[in-house]
């Protein structure tokens, strides 16, 4: 019922009080002289007098303080406060950095500690409260991101070279570039790969009801299996394929590389694949078949202009659950030596290289988010009537 | 006894209940009528405190709704509403008992409670006891929402278009019974519908509500003879009313006692109402009904003439 | 007449529950027995000295994953299950939005990203890896009693209250057993993801079944790899039709 909210947003408040309390507590960062030498941790009151982080806090007690009587205009001005402080926060820590750090030390680098990463975090979900209370739409809300990611952007090319994330960037750029390249390589062939198999695979299970059954029973299966383990069972049988027949190992096929992830990916990909495809040519109402059939449409007619363009936003929808689960997925392929991003995060952790196993997760985390967005949105505009 | 005073009920800038004053006489069958969104539910549910008013009082039996718990005042009050709201995953028995389980009856005098409501309502108990609601018909699932508002026997009973799901044969039976139980158990009840031939039919008081408001309220007959406004009229069916009230009125209430005449040869039971005797009349051409008793004997006559005298005040 | 009717249900229940049984039993039998399988191994690896994994016996490393995944998803359920429950009752429904977009955003992070997270902020060990294991184990719980409690017709949902039921009795009568085949359908997702996500533990400093794995892709012994990938996919499997059977019994 369409009461008017009048009561504390309490959502809003805890979650403000507690970025504040994190901020002003918690260690905010710390420098090291070196790789191998353990940082030695600052809170934010430690630098560069403290003024500029008690300055921070400011703008979020006064969040804290609207979010008493929540009214849409108090609710704007949150908004805008909290993208503010986000685009702000890369800014503090250039200047954090620029005052922490001795130029006279190319090998100094700054880590991020865990008040900066709980203050993202908080302020994230602050985003996401605001937009839902302001009623935005979704991309409306990522648009909300730009003031941030312009303030990292701009920090990271021209103050925060000794940020330690940043160092181990640079350290292997061409690395990270091609990890990239062969983790997208292998994310969209197992899609695209597990579309046409998924498809071909849905005309058969339409036509027999064995094969439904039969299949699905083994996607299922498929799906239970740990992705570790569905590799590892890969390994043995590809390897042997790869010794004995010359053709399949000219083109690379061995118990480790890109052939285990790749079949082993195509295999995860095809449950909900074929899952979505079924589903969605399955449940067009009857009653529009039907009566598209009274029309005097075709078969193909009927196929080509009335079930595909409304099964399409449902694919989609497949597609965008397939790639998401891919992502992840070959960041585990990694540890069979298919390569991708993952190389970072297992070798990171081999060495104990924290920084390491950031540059490898939050790019993961990263792609995978950007995946679920683009495809979100577009099975949402491809879906009649535009988004519900 | 239930008493609205001056009742008031806003969700957010929409006043949905808007200043009622109204009482339900203990024993009594209140009917709230209107159409969809005139405040009828609201004002029912705030009976039980399902919602709270925001101005006004109400009182059962002269204590106002809000001295007491809303848990043990819900409990004493019975609830029956359109979709039954029955558990679909407890049995019927189990859903039927559910009050008196609440009331923390002793076992087997809930199992005899339960049994006893099965038998008033035409279920039988090796049938349906352990039956789950969707196994149940419309008319079933609704016997047995109606059987488990009356489970713990409150003296009061809500009832939210209970019948407003059912098919018309159903419904109509449905009404009969609720007729007959009403008959016997002199419950305090307040019934909304959006139906005025059900509420006709059933009410002892009739209440008609516009936009939140009381248009106009009493008898059937009263409203029937002396609609409002134009509103109430239309409600009640236009051209329809003289039918309408007619259906109200039963035969034995305007027989003659039998005279030296032949005796017509078309019948009436007694108890059937004066628009059924105008319909016999109609289909046969005649002006004159005998009017028969159970066993089908003459007990008397019903003529045109008279009938229409009956319309006239 | 009542033993007889006994009978005639457990002839059935052992056939309900076959597969979990058959799973379980393989599981079983395969971490006792895998030393007598070396002359299959060997087949595998002709070449190598060593082919059964003796790091560590496969029972201690079940029984350590077991651990780690029943402990993360224990914990998983009660945090789950009361968090939902929590923001869709009157006190935290302000919240409601916020932890329901945060349960579907949430699952779009790869679980290895999360478990590589946990290690900056945690460092190595167990503790990581179960606190990984929890945090994302949560989310599918959450979403799912979220959808099992909105399930509930609010018309039932009405009566119950109407009859004068307390909140607590509408949540423990009404809403948790309606909501029921929902939250577990969650739990199984959940735990699935966990045996999978456990499996990397290894890389992370907790050994479990992920362990001949990682040491045979280290050594290049095939046969180390197959016993441990064996071992966690029978795990799963069992788990798996466990829950498919509560599932249907729901």
């Amino acid at each position: 019922m369409g009461e008017t909210r009048q009561s504390p947003n309490w959502v809003l408040s805890s979650l403000m009080l507690a970025a504040t309390v994190a901020w002003l507590t918690l260690d905010a960062v710390s420098v090291a002289p070196n790789r191998i030498v353990p940082g030695t941790p600052y809170t934010a009151l430690e630098v560069i007098g403290g003024w500029p982080a008690l300055l921070m806090a400011v703008p979020m007690l006064a969040v804290v303080v609207l979010a008493w009587r929540p009214q849409r205009k108090g609710l704007t001005l949150s908004l805008g406060v909290v993208m503010a402080l986000l685009a702000l926060l890369p800014l503090w820590l250039s200047a954090t950095t620029a005052v922490l750090v001795d130029p006279e030390m190319p090998q100094a680098r700054v880590g991020i500690g865990s008040a900066l990463w709980l203050l993202l975090f908080l302020l994230l979900l602050v985003l996401i409260e605001l937009r839902t209370r302001l009623g935005m739409s979704r991309a409306l809300g990522w648009l909300l991101l730009v003031p941030m990611l312009l303030g990292w952007w701009l920090a990271l090319s021209l103050w925060l070279e000794p940020l330690a994330l940043l160092r181990e960037y640079h350290a292997r750029s061409d690395q990270f570039a091609s990890a990239v390249q062969q983790h997208l390589a292998l994310v969209g062939a197992a899609v695209g790969a597990s579309l046409v198999v998924a498809s071909l695979l849905v005309l058969a299970m339409r036509r027999h009801t064995g094969v439904r059954r039969v299949g699905f029973g083994v996607l299922n299966f498929l799906q239970t299996i740990p992705s570790l383990a569905l590799f590892g069972l890969l390994l043995a049988p590809l390897a042997w394929l790869g010794a004995r027949v010359d053709w399949l190992a000219a083109l690379g096929v061995s118990g480790i590389g890109w052939a285990p992830a790749f079949l082993a990916l195509l295999g995860y990909s095809l449950l909900p694949m074929v899952r979505n495809i079924f589903v969605a040519l399955e449940e067009v109402a009857p009653a529009v078949i039907e009566s598209a059939r009274g029309m005097g449409m075709a078969r193909r007619q009927v196929f080509l202009q009335v079930r595909l363009p409304l099964a399409l936003p449902v694919v989609l929808e497949g597609v965008r659950i397939t790639t998401v689960q891919a992502i992840g997925l070959t960041a585990v392929a990694a540890l069979i030596g298919a390569g991708g991003l993952g190389t970072f995060i297992f070798q990171g952790l081999g060495q104990a290289a924290m920084d390491m196993v950031l540059l490898g997760a939050l790019p993961i985390i990263g792609l995978a988010l950007i995946a679920d967005a683009l495809l979100g949105a577009l099975s949402e505009r491809l879906r009649p009537g535009g988004a519900a | 006894m239930i008493e609205l005073f001056d009742v008031t009920k806003r969700f957010g800038d929409e006043t949905a209940v808007d200043d009622i004053t109204l009482r339900v006489e203990k024993g009594e069958l209140c009917a709230l009528v209107g159409t969809s969104g005139c405040g009828k539910s609201t004002t029912l549910r705030m009976i039980n405190r399902l919602i709270e008013h925001d101005g006004g009082e109400i009182h059962l039996d002269g204590q106002p709704v809000r001295s007491f718990d809303e848990v043990a005042l819900r409990r004493r009050i019975g609830y029956v509403i359109q979709s039954t709201g029955l558990f679909p995953h407890w049995t019927v028995a189990r859903n039927i008992g559910l009050v008196p389980r609440l009331l923390k009856w002793p076992k087997g005098k809930v199992r005899d409670r339960v049994e006893e409501l099965m038998q008033l309502l035409g279920l039988p108990v090796a049938e349906f006891a352990d039956k789950y609601p969707r196994q149940l018909s419309g008319g079933q699932a609704q016997r047995v929402g109606v059987a488990r508002a009356l489970a713990a026997d409150p003296d009061i009973l809500l009832m939210d278009e209970p019948f407003g799901a059912l098919d018309p044969i159903t419904r109509a039976t449905l009404q009969g019974e609720m007729r007959e139980l009403q008959a016997r158990l002199h419950k305090t009840v307040v019934f909304v519908t959006h139906d005025m031939d059900e509420a006709l039919a059933l009410a002892d008081k009739l209440v008609v509500m516009h936009q939140g408001r009381i248009v106009q309220q009493g008898t059937p007959i009263d409203l029937l003879r002396e609609p409002a406004n134009p509103f109430v009229e239309s409600l009640l069916g236009g051209m329809d009313r003289g039918l309408k009230e007619a259906a109200l009125i039963q035969v034995s209430e305007h027989m003659l006692p039998l005279g030296p005449r032949l005796l017509a040869s078309e019948r009436i039971p007694y108890g059937a109402s004066l628009s059924q005797a105008l319909s016999v009349m109609l289909w046969h051409r005649v002006d004159r009904l005998t009017v028969v008793d159970e066993e089908d004997i003459p007990i008397g006559e019903l003529s045109l003439r008279r009938l229409l005298g009956a319309k006239v005040p | 007449m009542r033993s007889a009717s006994l009978m005639a249900t457990q002839g059935p229940a052992l056939q309900r529950w076959l597969a979990p049984i058959v799973w379980l039993s393989l599981l079983l039998l395969l971490t006792l027995g895998m030393g007598q399988l070396e002359w299959l191994f060997r087949l595998l690896e002709p070449d190598l000295r060593q082919v059964i994994y003796r790091r560590a016996d496969f029972l201690t490393l079940l029984g350590q994953h077991v651990l780690v995944v029943g402990i993360a998803s224990l914990l998983a359920v009660v945090v789950g299950v009361s968090a939902a429950v929590a923001v869709t009752r009157e006190f935290g429904r302000d919240f409601l939005p916020l932890v329901s977009q945060l349960a579907s955003i949430g699952q779009t992070f790869p679980p290895v990203a999360v478990l590589a997270l946990a290690v900056p902020a945690l460092g190595f060990g167990t503790l990581p890896i179960i606190v990984a294991l929890l945090l994302y184990g949560l989310l599918p719980i959450v979403r799912n009693t979220l959808a099992g409690i909105d399930s509930v017709d609010p018309q039932v949902h009405e009566a119950a209250r109407a009859m004068g039921m307390t909140p607590w009795q509408v949540l423990r009568q009404v809403e948790l057993p309606l909501a029921a085949p929902f939250i577990l359908a969650g739990i199984r997702t959940s735990v699935t993801i966990n045996i999978a996500t456990a499996a990397l533990g290894t890389t992370v400093g907790a050994s479990n079944l992920g362990d001949p794995i990682i040491s045979g892709i280290v050594n290049g012994n095939t046969a180390y790899i197959v016993q441990g990938a064996v071992l966690i996919g029978l795990l799963a499997l069992a788990v798996d039709s466990l829950f498919e059977r509560l599932q249907r019994r729901a």
